[in-house]
């Protein structure tokens, strides 16, 4: 059997809000292997996004644990965590979350740059090519569509080839046409490089592209199922 | 983070915030141009000074002292091959006009100077016809101050009175070497030649005459060698109390040490406007980093480690500092080129280089240094965002933990500590410093709150929108102008505190005197001609006539031990402020019973009928380290006088009575050679007349008028006031570019509420109207917080410092409070221009 590329075992957050603690994840057991495409569904405050940022290590669990690659990630520091991310982990966010200062190519370029890969302009230019913005590279995201914003984070996120890509609702704020195509550049990138994702959405229509179906309610996993060929 | 990727994104990372940087810039630049300016004057003039030192000494060596030279000195100056030797001697007397068709000339107080030998070695006087000064001074002649010729209604060729020769004016000067402008003068110069000062019967017993000897040495002698010289000088004279010898070597130890102090208190009045402008630094450090949250969190997510994102905000903040002190340091250097061209009449030397890089390096290092001092907090609390904040936007920065806190809040400590040590010159003055501005900005803050929190209650249901509009501004939470208020009060606090300590000084100098108190003092009156000048007064209606004896004496010995000795002692203790009180010549008067603004606290007056007694002023006798019981042995005219002390006393010297230090008792001195002083008061229409018909009639007798003197004393102080004050105004600027900095950093929300209020109706004039009240209560704040810090430090400054009777200067303290209303409403408003050019239109649609 091999390693599973993401485990969650027994899972909890537990938030203080107002002097009462509120359990965000509770014991959530979780296994995902390498090259999964996991849409996780839920209605809004099942979890769904604390999830993915426990995966990442943005956030600290209160209790359980996560394990990348067999390694549990609980006990890195900050800055392990941060090369974890450099080199192992790429997101994809619903607000796309460019860097304002730089233009898309220099959004492209940081995680290459950050990787030491040899080589990050030419890189950086098939990457935009890739998401077809060739000829948007020196347009800094004010001047560009939501559509466009979204298909350059997915061209950052893929940047250094991550094994793993987090995708917090990607087209939550897109039309239908950009969302498609955003799903479609999503595709096509990690069928080429055998990426393992996870994509937290609400869209019964952009889960069932994903192989996998997870359903949070109330911080529990209450279903797990996968499509037929997924 | 790999260098090269390091400087990538330091540059990336610049863009977007550059409007909001160049008030980092430019805020550190106004600091830093004000420490460099006083640094850079204080070290040209002081280079400037040992650049001419040769000039101003107007010679290699000078020995200065009221006697004259032992006859051993003088034969080893004349042994000094190829130099040459001049005499010069100086003292204060009235010059008048002779009687012209019956009618009585004017008269004036005037600084002579009797020249023997080649005056001045070194050095150019400027003299009006151009010729040697000898030449001018031949005969019975006399040259003058260019100033006293209009003032006497003289022209060239006319007669001068002078002691008891005629004279005649040959020519005017205009500049002296050893003379320098600027500095307090009793009145114009005149210029005698040695025979006529001689004839002119001012060198008469009593008379108070400074002699110094000026010595050329062989041109082309080791500059060594006037070291040498002057060290065997001291050795021969061995009486440090009555001769001073000075080599240009030294190059005015004294004035440079004046310069030097007036630096360090400069020194720190610009350390203010740099850390004023620390704390804008660090604001707008806060505001850059709080709009760069998110940007932050992104960082993170892309595998920016804490100290990644730390490191690169640190770079920026470096880079910006680095900018900040260099424009600082080229502005503060072209106020060092353009100060002297201002005051070129006041500099004692010609314009000193403006060129002063270590003044710069200091601008540089400080205002580096307190950049990252006052920006260290909000950029270790960068690198905390955490990163989760990308999913979750309420994930604030976490509060960077206490122990951090604690060090950054040392280190800023330690920071303004070392940086106002280095500019007073002393740890101990520094600690003083750091300590009374932590109060100082504590208090203002818990003012400035306090007032922010009161004003956000008041009830402003009734008043007019736009009043309405600027309360609720001020004290809405988070608008972040407590720090602007505290740097704008501590600017106010300096430009005022300094404006009503000058002012209660210049008012208690031109006050008019106490009804009984004398207005006009006579010195040098010879025993024999006392009887004719009081007959003279009272027939000139004087009233309240006093007159006392005066013996000159040198203070010979304390308990025994000489003067010189004990010198020598705190010379080498560092005492030298102790100094004054044991050399030079002493005045002492005897007295039957004390006057009645004296008063005994200590022993009783004339109670030993065993010894021959004195009493001290308390203070000088605690300056002198003598008590009751203690011995004072004078020197007159080489016999010694031992008086024992038996009583000390206080003195009211704010009466302007005859008062003096030491009195002694009667019996005493009898038989001790005496002149005579005298005090009188004169109705102040009627004391020119007078000064002109006793200058003419006792033309020994040298009168000083306590107005015209007071006057004169006012004059320098407001001069001095005035730097102090313009250096204040660096503080203020730095607080309104702070103020400027915070309207800035809320531009998004001000352009917001405009394109609101704009569509609900109101006119441009109306938001206009809006902000300025805001603004205009900011100011008010700070200007009031400002106005009662600065009399609160006045208070103290004046009662202790000064021990002048303290007094609110209302309308300073008004046109302060006005003016710091005006220029924030004026600064405000230019840094809501973008906020209210905008069309609502476009804000609403973003």
């Amino acid at each position: 059997m091999t390693t599973p590329r993401i485990e969650l075992r027994r899972l909890t957050r537990r938030l203080d809000s107002g002097g009462r603690p509120l359990t965000i994840l509770d014991e959530v057991d979780l296994s995902i292997d390498a090259g999964e495409f996991v849409a996780v569904v839920g209605p809004s405050g099942s979890g769904k996004s604390t999830l993915l940022a426990l995966m990442a290590g943005l956030d600290r669990p209160s209790s359980g644990e996560v394990l990348i690659d067999g390694r549990p990630i609980h006990d890195l520091n900050e800055g392990e965590l941060a090369k974890l991310r450099r080199h192992g982990i790429g997101f994809v966010f619903q607000t796309f979350e460019l860097l304002a200062n730089f233009t898309a190519r220099e959004n492209v370029l940081l995680p290459l740059e950050l990787a030491g890969v040899p080589g990050p302009r030419r890189r950086a230019d098939e990457l935009l090519d890739a998401v077809g913005l060739t000829e948007r590279g020196h347009h800094y995201p004010s001047q560009l569509s939501g559509g466009e914003k979204q298909r350059v984070a997915l061209a950052r996120a893929f940047a250094a080839e991550p094994p793993i890509l987090l995708a917090d609702e990607p087209t939550g704020n897109l039309d239908s046409a950009n969302g498609q195509l955003v799903l479609r550049v999503l595709g096509e990138l990690r069928e080429r490089r055998g990426t393992t994702v996870v994509m937290v959405t609400h869209d019964d229509a952009v889960a069932s592209l994903a192989g996998r179906r997870v359903a949070l309610a109330d911080g529990r996993v209450v279903a797990d199922e996968r499509s037929v060929g997924g | 983070m790999r260098p090269a990727v390091y400087l990538r994104n330091l540059a990336r990372e610049s863009r977007g915030s550059r409007g909001r940087m160049a008030f980092f810039v430019v805020c550190l630049a106004v600091g830093v141009a004000a420490v460099v300016a006083v640094s850079g004057l204080s070290a040209g003039l002081r280079q400037a000074i040992r650049a001419e030192a040769r000039q101003l000494l107007a010679a290699d060596l000078v020995v200065a002292g009221r006697q004259p030279l032992p006859q051993a000195v003088i034969d080893r100056l004349a042994e000094v091959e190829g130099g040459e030797l001049a005499t010069l001697r100086e003292t204060v007397t009235m010059a008048s006009v002779p009687a012209r068709a019956g009618r009585r000339g004017g008269s004036r107080l005037v600084e002579v100077k009797a020249v023997e030998g080649g005056y001045p070695f070194y050095g150019r006087l400027e003299l009006e016809p151009q010729r040697p000064l000898a030449n001018l001074l031949a005969g019975d002649s006399v040259v003058v101050h260019r100033d006293l010729l209009p003032a006497l209604g003289l022209a060239l060729g006319d007669e001068l009175r002078i002691g008891d020769l005629t004279l005649r004016v040959t020519g005017t000067v205009s500049s002296e070497p050893d003379r320098i402008d600027g500095m307090f003068r009793l009145g114009p110069r005149v210029f005698l030649a040695g025979r006529t000062f001689e004839a002119s019967g001012l060198e008469r017993f009593g008379s108070r005459i400074s002699r110094r000897t000026l010595v050329r040495l062989p041109a082309g002698a080791p500059p060594e060698e006037a070291d040498a010289l002057a060290e065997e000088l001291r050795e021969t004279l061995g009486d440090p109390a009555s001769f001073r010898v000075e080599s240009f070597r030294d190059a005015q130890p004294a004035l440079r040490q004046g310069v030097r102090r007036v630096e360090r208190f400069l020194g720190l009045v610009a350390l203010l406007s740099l850390l004023v402008a620390g704390l804008g630094v660090a604001q707008t450090v806060r505001a850059w980093l709080a709009a760069r949250l998110d940007a932050i969190a992104v960082y993170r997510c892309l595998g920016l480690t804490p100290r990644d994102v730390t490191l690169l905000y640190l770079g920026q903040t470096a880079i910006l500092a680095a900018a900040g002190s260099l424009l600082g340091a080229g502005l503060g250097l072209g106020l060092v080129w353009l100060v002297p061209h201002l005051l070129a009449d006041v500099l004692p030397t010609a314009p000193p280089s403006a060129w002063q890089p270590l003044a710069a390096l200091r601008g540089i290092a400080l205002g580096g240094g307190v950049s990252l001092a006052f920006c260290l907090p909000p950029l270790l609390s960068a690198g905390r965002v955490p990163p989760v904040r990308v999913l979750r936007r309420d994930a604030e920065p976490l509060p960077t933990d206490t122990g951090v806190r604690f060090v950054a809040g040392l280190a800023l400590g330690a920071a303004i500590w070392a940086t106002a040590a280095a500019q007073s010159g002393s740890a101990l003055r520094g600690l003083a410093f750091a300590a009374g501005l932590g109060v100082a900005a504590a208090a203002l803050a818990g003012a400035a709150v306090l007032l922010v929190r009161a004003v956000g209650r008041l009830p402003r249901q009734r008043v007019g929108l736009a009043l309405r509009y600027g309360l609720a501004a001020l004290g809405r939470p988070g608008a972040g102008t407590v720090t602007a208020t505290v740097s704008l009060g501590l600017g106010m606090l300096v430009v005022l505190a300094m404006a009503v300590v000058e002012s209660r000084l210049v008012e208690e100098l031109r006050r008019s005197l106490p009804p009984d108190a004398p207005s006009v003092f006579l010195i040098d009156i010879q025993p024999d001609q006392w009887p004719q000048l009081e007959a003279t007064l009272v027939a000139e209606k004087a009233t309240e006539i006093r007159s006392v004896p005066l013996i000159t004496a040198r203070l010979a010995a304390l308990d025994g031990r000489p003067v010189a000795e004990l010198i020598e002692e705190k010379a080498r203790d560092g005492e030298e402020r102790d100094r004054w009180a044991l050399s030079g010549e002493k005045r002492l008067t005897w007295l039957d019973q004390l006057p009645d603004d004296n008063e005994i606290i200590a022993g009783s007056l004339w109670s030993d009928p065993e010894v021959d007694e004195i009493s001290l002023e308390e203070e000088f006798a605690r300056d002198l380290g003598v008590g009751l019981g203690s011995i004072l042995t004078f020197d007159v005219q080489g016999v010694e006088v031992p008086l024992t002390v038996t009583s000390l006393r206080t003195v009211e010297w704010q009466s302007f009575g005859i008062n003096f230090f030491m009195v002694a008792e009667p019996s005493a001195v009898e038989g001790v050679p005496a002149t005579r002083l005298a005090a009188v008061r004169l109705p102040r229409e009627r004391e020119q007349e007078v000064q002109d018909r006793l200058a003419a009639e006792f033309p020994n007798v040298t009168l000083f008028r306590v107005r015209e003197i007071m006057e004169k004393v006012a004059g320098v102080l407001e001069r001095l006031g005035i730097g102090v004050r313009f250096l204040g105004l660096f503080t203020v600027a730095a607080g309104l570019l702070i103020l400027g900095g915070a309207v800035s950093a809320t531009a998004l929300r001000r352009a917001r509420e405009v394109a609101l209020l704009k569509t609900l109706g109101m006119t441009r004039g109306g938001v206009v109207a809006c902000f300025a009240v805001e603004y205009a209560l900011i100011g008010l704040v700070a200007g009031l917080v400002g106005a009662v810090g600065a009399s609160a430090l006045a208070w103290a400054v004046l009662t202790y410092g000064m021990e002048v009777p303290w007094g609110l200067v209302p309308v300073r303290l008004a046109a302060g409070v006005a003016g710091a209303v005006v220029l924030t409403v004026l600064a405000g408003l230019a840094a809501s221009r973008g906020a209210l050019a905008r069309r609502p239109v476009e804000v609403l649609r973003e």
